[in-house]
């Protein structure tokens, strides 16, 4: 069973993998558990056994993904939905909080997160603390689950997801060149982005071939640019925007701000919801349909 | 050797000079949570008050991505051509973890094969350390033989005082630097510098929020290789590049050709990860480190071990940036932490 | 200020393939001559070291030297198609340039072999750093150095023998050396031994008297071998292999080869069993 345990300090939760019972007592719930976890369904595909793992809202919809690429069997998996208020930005809570305390009960208000360890109870404005992939969040609860632990959350209406890409879409074309520019520059290609993606699950990663080499080892901005086109197309109608990618790099590369681009124009071409929301939807550039215009087939 | 004092406005103007005749490495806030080691034009482009840069500055001597030579095979025959240095440079405002980074490297580098780029570059570099001002809350430098205001390795150490900057000369290269611009430097007459820096770091001392016991852990990774341990901590590791990226100490590479038509072009050498699948895969298929359990044991056996076995020095210098940047909480103070309690119970 | 005045180890010199022998499907056997005479007669490489071997606008690869240095003027690499670089160097032809660095790594021990009695195990292209040290010993200047040599070697079939004019021609004429060869099923044509090399090698049964045992090979047929050998009364101290892994600077730096805290590229690839008997089962 995958699930969230404490982590080396108050203000991180980590993956945790349990498969004894008397394990259940390290696992945790509260605004610190970011982690996407459906991914790791990925490493259990050919375990035996069934797996269960724990999903919010947003990692609930990975998980559609995933059954639709048929990278896992539904019958293999145990959906543990949790209806997810929205998190709370770690750095606030490290800021605060002593950092080997432990938090042993954790509330979501309207208005609050509120923490309580054994040194007092902490709030944290929302308006404030509330972590930037879910700013935007569109599914509190999970789309789908087996159990749903806990009451649903109704979805809210968080306004218009594309503010910053309709922003950005307004630059002058030289102006958005720069803007990319200046974030693919500093790109390390460490892979975390695409390492932590519920839509990256080829076998072997183009961006791993020897030959033929798409993308060059050497680090430079038409290479970085390459590498991250690339993979923005290649999960073009299957970024479920669990905003994973943008979460982890360690540069800050707003990557979810790509993917939304993309998110969008796939919306406007093809009125479809965002992807991973209905297991009966199938991907737009997925799936085929009479209707389909052959311009290009 | 000799301390020097520096007042903020000569710091600007002497900075802007430095820019002017030497390449000068400073510290650039990128973003709001991001400050990278970059070529700048001049002080008003530094960020002094950063506390730990994003990315280590390893990557002026070890560029990410380093042409070595390039090659021409017409005619039948080859040429080969050497890339171009960038000559003497300054790598200004070095944090003491970093600096002890380099020292980590310096021996990788060197040895009975002299790798001529690293040497070049590092020949060519001074360096100017700068003492901390804070303490971040993953830092744990003094847990690994360092300390906040630990110059060791520069040619000259800056220290932030009430009025200005304390420079340390540690070097004769240091000295030399001075002598060229003294007419930014007032000598310490009063011996001010190092007793503030001494205060400073004893003030720091007190602000670490984890302190890390090393003890016998080297030890019992000597006799212990096989641990169930690796396996479960390798099971949320994504299995990407950053923590190996990010550090001061790793030195892993891969040497590739660019040939846009298969006649000319050029061999470089760029940073590579052991965290990756294909880092120790053979042309054959076979892979001595098949999953990330043993990847992952890697990374930190040649940061707790390996370094110093071959070199007798720490692979890790404290610096905190793998625990900060790490997306699944891997943290190899935790992990210290962990392998003495695997080994009480051994 | 200091310069680096070193020779630059990461820069190869450029070379010239002279020769191309055609050993298996698979296997090729490059004769290699440096442009640079001097740099040719500045290459002292000893049996079991490497080399980088560069195709350029490919890139590198890690092969064994398969010449002995008693050979002079020449080196030769046997190359098994198995990669990029590898596919690569199997589409040039003579007359055409490459690029060599090293040599890289340590040796076979030959002074401490001298006197003593020699057991080469080899199988399929795991003959090639192995015939560097069997030519070298068999060389008529050392070969009074060296007592008996027996050479047992196998491939899957015929057509997988390596160096076919040493193993059938030549070496079994050399004074106090015995050829023993296998094929893995039996064949039309072939009148000699069939059956893997482990179970041949129990079947020769040799004694382990004042002797070193050399082998290379597949890693399934190491395995085996190195299990014989210890039945037959083989210490590990007497038993020496050299190892293979993604190389790619070869002076020790690049970080991938390590086994523990040794990098095969600089502490190997030759290891007394003994020796990799006490490093993590990484290779």
């Amino acid at each position: 069973m995958i699930g969230y345990a404490p982590g080396s300090e108050v203000s991180r939760v980590v993956p945790a993998f349990i498969s004894r019972e008397d394990e259940v007592d390290r696992l945790v719930w509260n605004p610190l558990c970011i982690n996407n976890l459906a991914k790791y369904l990925l490493d259990y595909r050919h375990e035996p056994g069934k797996v269960a793992v724990v999903v919010k809202g947003c990692d609930s919809r990975a998980i559609i993904r995933l059954l639709q690429d048929n990278q896992i069997s539904r019958e293999k998996v145990i959906i543990l939905g949790i209806p997810c208020p929205g998190l709370i930005n770690p750095d606030l809570v490290a800021a605060r909080l002593d950092p080997g305390a432990q938090i042993t009960v954790a509330a979501v208000s309207e208005q609050d997160f509120s923490l309580q360890t054994g040194e007092g109870t902490f709030t944290f404005a929302r308006d404030e603390a509330l972590l930037k992939k879910c700013r935007d969040c569109e599914q509190h609860t999970p789309v789908i689950a087996d159990f749903m632990l806990g009451e649903e959350i109704p979805p809210n209406d968080p306004g218009d997801p594309f503010v910053a890409v309709k922003t950005l879409e307004e630059l002058p074309v030289e102006e958005r060149s720069a803007y990319w520019d200046k974030q693919f520059s500093r790109c390390l290609r460490c892979y975390a982005c695409r390492n932590v993606c519920p839509a990256c699950t080829c076998r072997e990663c183009v961006f791993d071939q020897a030959e033929p080499c798409w993308v060059a080892k050497a680090n430079n901005l038409s290479e970085n640019t390459a590498f991250h086109l690339i993979r923005a197309f290649h999960v073009a109608g299957r970024c479920v925007d669990c905003g994973e990618c943008d979460r982890v790099c360690p540069v800050n590369i707003p990557l979810s701000l790509l993917n939304r681009k993309i998110l969008k124009d796939i919306k406007d071409l093809f009125n479809v919801p965002t992807p991973g929301t209905s297991l009966e939807e199938l991907p737009p550039l997925g799936a085929f349909t009479n209707s389909d215009p052959d311009e290009f087939m | 050797m000799e301390a020097y004092t520096i007042s903020r406005d000569n710091l600007r103007t002497w900075l802007d000079t430095l820019a002017r005749d030497y390449t000068l490495i400073a510290p650039v806030r990128e973003e709001e949570t991001v400050s990278l080691f970059k070529p700048v034009r001049g002080f008003a482009e530094i960020n002094l008050g950063y506390t730990n840069s994003t990315v280590s500055p390893k990557g002026w001597l070890f560029p990410q991505t380093e042409e070595m030579f390039f090659f021409s095979t017409s005619d039948g025959q080859i040429t080969l051509a050497d890339a171009q240095t960038p000559g003497p440079a300054v790598l200004f405002g070095l944090r003491p973890c970093d600096i002890k980074g380099i020292l980590a490297l310096d021996p990788v580098f060197n040895g009975a094969y002299q790798d001529c780029y690293y040497q070049k570059r590092r020949q060519d570099t001074i360096l100017v350390g700068l003492s901390c001002t804070r303490v971040e809350r993953h830092c744990f430098c003094t847990s690994m033989g360092g300390g906040p205001t630990d110059g060791e390795g520069a040619d000259l150490l800056l220290t932030e005082m009430d009025d200005g900057y304390g420079i340390e000369v540690l070097t004769p290269r240091g000295e030399e630097l001075v002598n060229r611009y003294q007419q930014y430097f007032d000598a310490d007459r009063e011996n001010r510098v190092i007793p503030a820096r001494e205060e400073l770091g004893k003030k720091l001392a007190r602000q670490f929020t984890r302190n890390v016991d090393t003890t016998g852990v080297k030890e019992f990774l000597d006799q212990h290789f096989e641990l169930p341990y690796w396996g479960e901590l390798a099971r949320r590791c994504l299995g990407c590049g950053i923590c190996t990226y990010i550090c001061p100490t790793c030195h892993c590479f891969d040497i590739f050709d660019q040939s846009p038509d298969g006649e000319s072009g050029v061999r470089s050498r760029c940073w590579d990860s052991c965290m990756f699948s294909h880092f120790t895969r053979m042309a054959g298929g076979h892979n001595p480190r098949p999953t990330q359990k043993e990847r992952v044991r890697n990374r930190f056996l040649h940061k707790l071990k390996y370094h110093r076995d071959r070199y007798n020095l720490d692979g890790c210098v404290g610096c905190g940036r793998c625990v900060t940047r790490c997306p699944v909480n891997i943290d190899i103070r935790q992990i210290i932490a962990d392998l003495q309690e695997v080994a009480r119970h051994d | 200020m200091t310069k680096c005045h070193c020779r630059n180890p990461l820069k190869p010199y450029p070379a010239t393939i002279v020769k191309i022998i055609d050993e298996t499907p698979d296997v090729k056997t490059f004769q290699m001559v440096f442009d640079d005479p001097e740099v040719m007669e500045n290459f002292r490489q000893k049996p079991g070291q490497v080399a980088q071997l560069s195709v350029f606008g490919v890139g590198e690869a890690t092969i064994s030297i398969t010449s002995s240095p008693t050979r002079k003027g020449i080196l030769e690499f046997s190359v098994k198609k198995v990669g990029m670089l590898t596919s690569a160097l199997h589409r040039l032809e003579p007359g055409n340039k490459v690029g060599i660095r090293g040599p890289y790594g340590n040796h076979f021990p030959y002074e401490v072999m001298k006197g003593k009695d020699l057991l080469f195990i080899g199988g399929g292209i795991g003959l090639a750093p192995l015939r560097a040290l069997i030519d070298f010993v068999l060389a008529e200047e050392n070969r009074r150095d060296y007592g008996k040599v027996d050479i047992i070697y196998g491939a899957r079939s015929m057509d997988d023998l390596c160096f076919k004019y040493d193993i059938l021609d030549r070496w079994p004429q050399m004074p106090g050396t015995t050829v023993y060869t296998t094929i893995d099923r039996t064949e039309p044509g072939w009148e000699g031994h069939v059956g893997f090399v482990p179970a041949y090698l129990e079947e020769i049964n040799p004694s382990p008297e004042n002797k070193y045992a050399i082998t290379c090979g597949p890693p399934i047929m190491i395995k085996f071998v190195l299990q014989a050998l210890e039945k037959m009364g083989f210490s590990d101290d007497q038993v020496i292999t050299t190892l293979e892994l993604k190389m790619k600077c070869g002076i020790g730096k690049c970080g991938r080869c390590n086994i523990g805290s040794k990098y095969v590229c600089l502490d190997g690839p030759v290891f007394y069993l003994s020796q990799l008997k006490q490093l993590p089962p990484e290779f």
